[in-house]
């Protein structure tokens, strides 16, 4: 039981106080993992481990530092937190450093997040393996897998328990299960190029997972859709992101949203509160008490009970994620540090009749590399996925770019589709933008 | 006096590694190797004038891999009790299933390593008050040095520790790695426009790596790469003439060839280079090499994390494809000797063929030479990051500064393009390389199969006749 974790915790902070921090934070995990890796008809890999550490936030004489070990010796804990206390002493007193209000931690819901598997013990190693397996052969048994180079599948899960404590009155612990099946499929074209494609399912409770043929399949069927893959040519197209590509995109428009962004001025939303970004379909919340939700938490990572906030109303800003020490210097009241899970209003349609209604445009099915600039918003990201015409998929493309800035693109989104994506905190939908920058040839 | 220094301190003793080693060939595996890894990692940040927060991470830990044909069994503890190790070892056994094998009860121990990160006074002995100065004063140089700076922060970090590696075919060997690295950003207005930019620099170096001409540099890069934005515009959009600086365009060499040519995509036969060795792919000018032994660089290593040598390979030779980077599996698989390229970001992951300092050797013509070449394209000088599909081949980089180049002169600046090409096609239009080869100072971190390890890259100037860049506009 994490109660266990319970009690190194409090014994640290308790540890650290003794030695001279004025507060303490303190946390510890445990986390037994396991992966199953298979290509080709054979068994490729398989990790199995059971880790563990602690972490100590220290307020020492109004300064701050943050450590963590995992030599879990007592000798060597306790000649640790002593060396931290020393170093944090050296440091330039900050009058905004301190644990967060008492306050903050009240009022945590009582709902039951279900966010362990009770049957995880159950699996064993033959399980593992089989899914691994089936996820190959669903893969092979699809039209067209002549083409197929090689498959690489994997299951994975985890049991993660943690436990933190605050000198100043909050406590929490609890325990979480993740499980996992993935694909990957290479391809032969016949112009040379070996493209790949994937596909994935994670979820808290292993009967939530789709079949691993559903997984197989789709990363198989993905993979020869980029045989003949062209480049496109340039130009001011709509462009539809497909529900887990567009996470992505979407992180862009939020990593500039935090309190620390704006406090240093490296965002592009800075004085935006209450301002019209997105199109009025644009319309989110953070909400971090979904049952089984892989973002859910009763308190955020600095242990301020967790509640649902929106971010988005009809394209309107309406809230930062404002942590303690980042509020404190802006003088605003903590929301939560990060994103939990994403909360959407949906569209109608699914992502055909989005390509329907888009008529020509493309699709994008993947983003490689690129980035964004926080600071002014100007974005430029690799791009590959379809030309879409006459309201159809049409001819694989790749080796394309997408590039605006964020302050013009959201304004456009023109579709929301009603399909989020539904193996990520995010659940991002398809999502549709007109008259975006894209180069090709 | 026994073979292990370092990590006896943790009571880390031969016995206990051949007993491991025993344990993780119970069950028949082919080849075995325990990796022990402690890193002490110190950070310092200042932001708002002061140094105001600190971070240290202990990481301990072994991991234990088992072998058989390709199949990789592995497990990993921060418990390194006899009993703990045992178990982890009997987790990756399971990978094989047959009668044990015979581990080794004596290790050959190498004399002595290369020496490529030589440092005047560890880590360890390099007290925090020491440390704080550098950042105040960088922080104060870079607010004297431009008045539209408004913010600025600065992170240092400096990694002490060690690995020890030993294997079933009897070979230990202990490796001290240091590294430290200085980051450096800001953040100006001018008009009501905000710009942030930024420097950094990494080696595997002890303090002395902070000498004045480094230090000047670190302030007059990040004050100069930011303040150029607010002069810089757009770049254009479509299938341009590239010319890249000489430094960290090296960029373009990691994902392009470097990444596609890691033995383990070959051999699953997933890169689009896996037929290609002995074949030209690119103009018999272009050299290109992975090295370990770039003193003092981020990149370098004086032994991989499978106890190999590690030396310099060559990936093309005269523009002729001459060898992949190999880890001890691929090696075998492919029956040439281990390239030193068996890394692992710690003890929780096995090792998988990587990069470490990868570059193009000097070529021959000159930098003025080739940007006058150009009629119209761009000049690209700075990056953020860059990524690649190994087996389609297609690859990008990020620029966040660089310059049009109109009639063979650099017009006017740019910023904040993604450009995209494809390796192979990329290399064969590789046409004109200079003879100002440099090798970034930067800190670049490599990731693939989620591990993340310290590399360098370098390049001379470069030209590569068209790739498509990602800009807004007509080209």
């Amino acid at each position: 039981m994490a109660s266990d974790l319970l009690k190194v915790a409090e014994e640290t902070v308790a540890l650290a106080l003794r030695k001279g921090a004025r507060e303490a934070a303190g946390g510890a995990y445990r986390v037994r993992s396991v992966e199953v890796q298979w290509r080709d008809g054979q068994l490729e890999k398989v990790t199995e481990a059971t880790t563990r550490g602690l972490g100590l936030e220290l307020y020492v004489d109004g300064r701050y530092s943050a450590v963590s070990t995992a030599d879990l010796r007592p000798e060597a804990v306790e000649q640790f937190v002593a060396d931290a206390i020393a170093l944090t002493r050296t440091l330039t007193p900050d009058p905004y450093r301190a644990l967060p209000d008492p306050r903050l931690y009240e009022g945590r819901s009582t709902l039951a997040l279900d966010l362990e598997d009770p049957r995880y013990g159950e699996l064993d190693a033959a399980r593992r393996v089989d899914l691994a397996r089936a996820l190959e052969e669903s893969a092979r048994a699809v039209k067209g897998a002549e083409a197929i180079l090689s498959v690489t599948t994997g299951f994975g899960d985890t049991l993660g328990e943690s436990a933190r404590v605050h000198s100043n009155g909050f406590s929490g612990a609890r325990r979480v299960t993740d499980f996992g099946l993935s694909a990957q499929v290479s391809v032969k074209d016949p112009d040379g190029r070996r493209p790949e494609d994937w596909d994935a399912a994670g979820g808290r409770h292993f009967r939530a997972l789709p079949a691993p043929e559903r997984v197989g399949r789709a990363a198989a069927e993905r993979a020869l859709a980029r045989i003949g893959s062209r480049k496109g040519e340039s130009g001011r197209f709509t462009v539809a992101v497909e529900n887990r590509s567009a996470a992505r995109l979407l992180g862009f428009l939020l990593g500039p949203m935090t309190a620390a962004a704006l406090q240093q001025k490296r965002s592009f939303l800075d004085g935006k509160l209450g301002a019209q970004i997105g199109s009025a379909r644009l319309e989110l919340a953070d909400d971090p008490l979904v049952p089984r939700g892989l973002g859910s938490r009763l308190w955020d990572s600095e242990g301020i009970a967790a509640r649902r906030f929106p971010l988005f109303e009809a394209g309107a800003l309406r809230s930062y994620f404002v942590d303690n020490y980042y509020g404190r210097k802006l003088g605003m009241a903590p929301t939560s540090r990060g994103m939990s899970n994403l909360a959407w209003k949906l569209g109608e349609h699914g992502q055909d009749r989005l390509l329907a209604e888009l008529g020509e445009g493309l699709l994008v099915t993947g983003f490689l590399g690129g980035n964004s600039n926080s600071t002014t918003g100007d974005f430029s990201l690799g791009a590959q996925g379809f030309r879409v015409r006459g309201g159809q998929l049409a001819e694989p493309v790749g080796e394309m770019n997408l590039s605006g800035n964020h302050l013009e693109l959201w304004p456009h989104l023109a579709g929301v589709g009603n399909d989020p994506y539904p193996w990520s905190a995010a659940r991002t939908p398809t999502l549709v933008f007109e008259g975006v920058q894209v180069a090709g040839t | 006096m026994s073979s292990i220094r370092y990590f006896a301190r943790f009571g880390v003793t031969e016995a206990l590694v051949a007993d491991a080693l025993s344990a993780a060939l119970s069950r028949g595996g082919d080849f075995a190797d325990v990796f022990f890894q402690h890193r002490v990692s110190n950070d310092l940040a200042l932001e708002d004038g002061a140094v105001n927060r600190a971070y240290t991470t202990v990481e301990l830990g072994v991991g234990v891999r088992v072998v058989k044909g390709d199949q990789t069994g592995y497990g990993y503890t921060e418990d390194l009790s006899p009993a703990a190790l045992r178990a982890c070892a009997e987790t990756a056994a399971a990978i094989a299933s047959g009668p044990a094998r015979p581990a080794p009860q004596r290790f050959h121990v190498p004399s002595r390593l290369p020496d490529r990160y030589r440092l005047q006074t560890p880590w360890e002995e390099v007290r925090p008050e020491a440390k704080l100065p550098l950042l105040e004063g960088v922080n104060a140089r870079v607010f004297a040095a431009d008045p539209r700076v408004k913010k600025v922060s600065v992170h240092f970090r400096d990694e002490a520790g060690a690995v020890l590696v030993a294997t079933s075919d009897g070979r230990l060997v202990e490796d001290l790695q240091p590294m430290t690295l200085l980051y450096v950003s800001c953040l100006a207005e001018q008009g009501g426009r905000r710009e942030q930019g930024g420097y950094n620099v990494a080696g595997r170096a002890g303090f002395d790596f902070y000498a004045p001409d480094r230090v000047d540099r670190v302030v007059r890069e990040a004050v100069a790469r930011t303040a150029i934005l607010f002069e810089a515009g757009p770049a254009p959009a479509g299938e341009l003439p590239v010319v890249l600086a000489a430094g960290s365009s090296g960029i373009l060499l990691h994902e392009a060839i470097g990444h596609g040519m890691e033995a383990d995509f070959n051999r699953k036969n997933v890169s689009i280079y896996a037929d290609k060795i002995g074949k030209a792919i690119a103009k018999p000018f272009v050299n290109i090499v992975d090295d370990a032994a770039n003193e003092g660089a981020r990149g370098a290593i004086n032994v991989d994390d499978e106890g190999n040598a590690a030396g310099t390979t060559r990936l093309v030779e005269d523009g002729v494809l001459a060898t992949y980077l190999h880890d001890a599996i691929s090696a075998k698989h492919y029956g040439v000797a281990p390239t030193g390229n068996g890394r692992r970001q710690g003890y929780a992951y096995p090792p998988l063929p990587r990069m470490r300092s990868t570059y193009m050797l000097p070529g021959p013509h000159k930098r003025e030479e080739i940007i006058q070449s150009v009629k119209k394209g761009i000049y690209c000088e700075n990056f953020t990051n860059g990524q690649v599909n190994i087996g389609a081949g297609d690859f990008t980089f990020y620029v966040k500064n660089g310059w049009l180049i109109e009639d063979g002169k650099l017009t006017r600046p740019i910023k904040d393009v993604n450009i995209i090409g494809n390796g192979p096609k990329v290399l064969e239009q590789v046409d004109m390389v200079s003879d100002d080869l440099a090798i970034d100072e930067g800190g670049w971190t490599c990731g693939k199969d989620g591990q993340s390890v310290p590399v360098s890259q370098g390049l001379p100037t470069v030209r590569v006749a068209s790739l498509t860049v990602g800009g807004r506009g007509n080209g």
